[in-house]
């Protein structure tokens, strides 16, 4: 197994070196000298253009401007915004990511977790309704044009029934008069999150293993009233009205997002599921006398998991593109829409940023699903 | 137990099973019957697609969507398990009757460990209550069947093909069934290991007194393991009786065949010749005997009529022109 990670690893240190390599020559190639485009500029304090000078080397030769270009992404130093002017880049970045992956991790998690069940629904009863409406559906969101479904979901959901507010991540006048700011009101929300689902799984995993079975019974009594706690520890924190206003923003992008990918994972684990379900070792479990759903889900949708996870990484991707457009659209700031912004206003040192931010965060992705795919699979990870 | 040591613990009756295919009906099982005892062991043989798999699976009520059983019952221990409810059957299985599958290979999980994975039978059934406990037993069925406890904690790809039908031997015994059906539990491994599994088996099985239907396409395997022979063609049972007796002198013609073309345990090998051609197909079997394009007994009532049942002591073939034990010397299959 460590030989496996070594090697996959090893290939993500290659693809993160082309990854900055495309993301320079991109800068090289816009029309122009972008070098003598920003230090002729008259609007750039002169103090700018020097900074801009040392830290991008714009008057050393091509190829050791590469070279810090390299040096500049391991340090994290991508200079100062001239849309967010006088703010870093890696400040502005770092305080969008977050944001970004609020949206991305839940939307993704949902639509994989929809998509399975649904596929192994339909795979293990064929032919019902179930399957038709699901698949039809499924097809019809994962097919269509997703600026254009996007802008749908805000004129039914936002502007006719009202549910939800249009777009942005906060309503002014909510916040009017408070002395938090919604960065450290956001962060909170994550780390809550986080903690959550650290203590859900510990609990769901940690007391299993014991095999306890008192104990496995009480697992979900215990997480529900966690998952009740929160609310209501928040509502008396004074500032439970504001995170419920990041929240309610934060709906309609991550119900888009997910509508839009769940098909993906459902075809999967429908057609690997149709697979397993003639195993042998799935005819081995009914013989045991298993009751029916626990061949289902124990034995065919488990085995059929591991193709449906390989292919986890093409449902990234494709939900780290439909981000940049899903924020957009939802003017959500997060990092899609910020290097949208970027490109638009030839923010260069944001743009850079952002596109090398986006390439890390889907190599960290590939490494967090090649690690899953290792822990799924003992074939792979006794090797 | 509470049943009298004569009572057969399995008795099956007419057991008539269809496979409808869009080119009509498989008659994959006709009204086939046997009895088996209680510490008794049976070997259903025959060529491939006679429908012996059909009949073990008829057994568990395992069935793919197209079957359908048109008669028959199958009584284990005095009930009737083609009546039950699926709940019923389910927690039947296993638990009765056990199972060591044809694909042995590849009928365990490879995701879950070995050992958790007869856990989960013993654990299905509530044979013992606790983790602990189900633990020991599955050690010492490991035991039992030749395996170092500690594999529990391997999963299938770190087995051989030995190792893993020996696995699924210890998963079949984890429930205490009364019956275990073994179909072709050893064809994929090679002749050592087959040979010494199956004696092994045949070992477990007296020493539990457990009643065990083999079956196999292998003459060899049902002469060393078996007390009972019933010989399969065309979805029906042609010959019946004590392994010794047939093999003494069978009666059907297709049991002679079949013996004659199996190398004799001696190792020289006989003559393949007396049997050549397929079995027939189950959509449209030949009228009269299914047996007649293959017979070269064969007449004309053959062709044309139903071979009545005829005894010999305990003995039973279904044919027009049984062999008799003097006469079989016209034939390659000399006595065994
Ligand atoms: N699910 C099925 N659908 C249609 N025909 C089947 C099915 N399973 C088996 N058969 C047919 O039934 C007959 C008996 O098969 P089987 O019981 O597997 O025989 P054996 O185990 O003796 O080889 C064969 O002709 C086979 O093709
Ligand atoms: S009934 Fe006739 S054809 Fe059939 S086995 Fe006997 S002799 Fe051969
Ligand atoms: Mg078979």
């Amino acid at each position: 197994m460590i030989g496996y990670l070594i090697r996959r690893m090893w290939q993500m240190a290659l693809t993160l070196l082309l990854i900055l390599t495309v993301t320079f020559l991109l800068v090289q190639a816009q029309p122009g000298d972008y070098a003598s485009f920003y230090v002729l500029d008259p609007d750039l304090p002169t103090e700018v253009k020097e900074q801009m000078r040392a830290t991008f080397g714009l008057d050393r030769p091509l190829w050791q401007q590469y070279l810090i270009h390299m040096r500049n992404t391991f340090t994290g130093n991508f200079g100062v915004s001239f849309g967010h002017f006088p703010r870093p880049v890696m400040e502005v970045l770092l305080e969008r990511l977050p944001r970004t992956l609020v949206l991305f991790v839940t939307a993704t998690g949902a639509s994989f977790y929809i998509g399975f069940l649904l596929g192994k629904a339909i795979a293990w009863r064929r032919g019902g309704f179930l399957e038709y409406a699901a698949t039809i559906s499924g097809t019809t969101l994962f097919t269509v044009f997703t600026p254009a479904f996007a802008l749908m979901m805000i004129w039914v959901f936002a502007f006719k029934l009202g549910w939800f507010p249009v777009g942005k991540f906060l309503d002014p006048l909510v916040w009017r008069g408070s002395d938090v700011t919604a960065n450290s009101v956001f962060s909170l929300m994550l780390i809550t999150a986080l903690a959550f689902a650290v203590f859900a799984f510990w609990v769901l995993f940690a007391l299993k293993r014991k095999g306890n079975t008192g104990m496995k019974r009480l697992s979900i009594p215990i997480i529900l009233v966690a998952a009740l706690a929160i609310p209501l520890v928040w509502a008396l924190s004074g500032i439970g009205t504001l995170a419920l206003d990041i929240l309610k923003h934060m709906v309609l992008p991550i119900v888009t997002l997910t509508l839009i990918s769940f098909a993906g994972t459902m075809l999967l684990t429908r057609n690997s599921m149709l697979e397993t379900i003639r195993e042998d070792y799935v005819m081995a479990a009914r013989a045991k006398g298993l009751p029916e759903k626990q061949v289902r889900d124990r034995h065919a949708a488990r085995n059929a998991l591991l193709p449906v996870v390989t292919s986890l990484i093409y449902s990234l991707i494709f939900a780290i593109d439909g981000s940049v457009i899903v924020e957009s659209v939802f003017s959500w700031p997060g990092t899609g829409m910020t290097l949208l912004e970027a490109v638009r206003s030839e923010d260069m040192p944001l743009v850079m940023g952002a596109i090398v931010f986006i390439g890390l965060f889907s190599l960290l992705a590939h490494v967090i699903v090649d690690i899953l795919y290792v822990y799924l699979d003992p074939r792979i990870r006794y090797q | 137990m509470s049943v009298a040591q004569t009572d057969p613990v399995l008795k099956v009756t007419d057991l008539t099973l269809r496979y409808s295919t869009r080119q009509g009906e498989v008659k994959a099982v006709e009204e086939v019957s046997f009895e088996l005892a209680k510490g008794q062991s049976l070997g259903l043989v025959g060529e491939s697609g006679c429908g012996k798999t059909s009949v073990a699976n008829s057994l568990m009520r395992l069935l793919p969507d197209n079957a359908r059983l048109v008669k028959g019952q199958v009584w284990l221990n005095g009930e009737d398990l083609l009546s039950l409810s699926d709940e019923e059957v389910r927690r039947f299985r296993w638990r009765r009757i056990a199972m060591v599958f044809q694909a042995a290979m590849n009928s365990l999980d490879p995701v879950y460990k070995v050992g958790q994975q007869v856990i989960e039978a013993i654990e299905t059934h509530g044979v013992e209550t606790t983790i602990d406990d189900a633990e020991e037993r599955v050690a010492r069925l490991f035991r039992l069947v030749g395996l170092d406890p500690q594999l529990m904690e391997r999963y299938p790809h770190e087995f051989s093909g030995g190792m893993r039908q020996r696995a699924i031997i210890a998963m079949a015994l984890s429930c205490d069934p009364d019956v275990i059906i073994a179909d072709e539990p050893t064809t994929a491994l090679d002749v050592i290991v087959q040979d010494r599994i199956l004696r092994e088996l045949k070992s477990i099985q007296q020493e539990l007194r457990m009643s065990v239907i083999y079956i196999t396409h292998d003459m060899a395997v049902v002469a060393e393991v078996t007390d009972r022979i019933g010989v399969m063609y065309a979805g029906r049972l042609v010959e019946f009786g004590n392994t010794a007796d047939v093999f003494r002198a069978p009666m059907h013609p297709y049991t002679a065949a079949l013996m004659s073309s199996f190398p004799s345990v001696s190792g020289e090998r006989r003559p393949l010749g007396s049997l050549s051609g397929e079995p027939p197909n189950l959509l449209d079997p030949p009228l009269g005997c299914a047996f007649h394009p293959r017979c070269a007994y064969a007449t004309e009532v053959c062709r044309r009529e139903s071979p009545p049942q005829v005894s010999r002591g305990q003995q039973w073939a279904a044919c027009w022109h049984p062999l008799d034990g003097q006469t079989s010397s016209t034939g390659n299959h000399d006595a065994y």
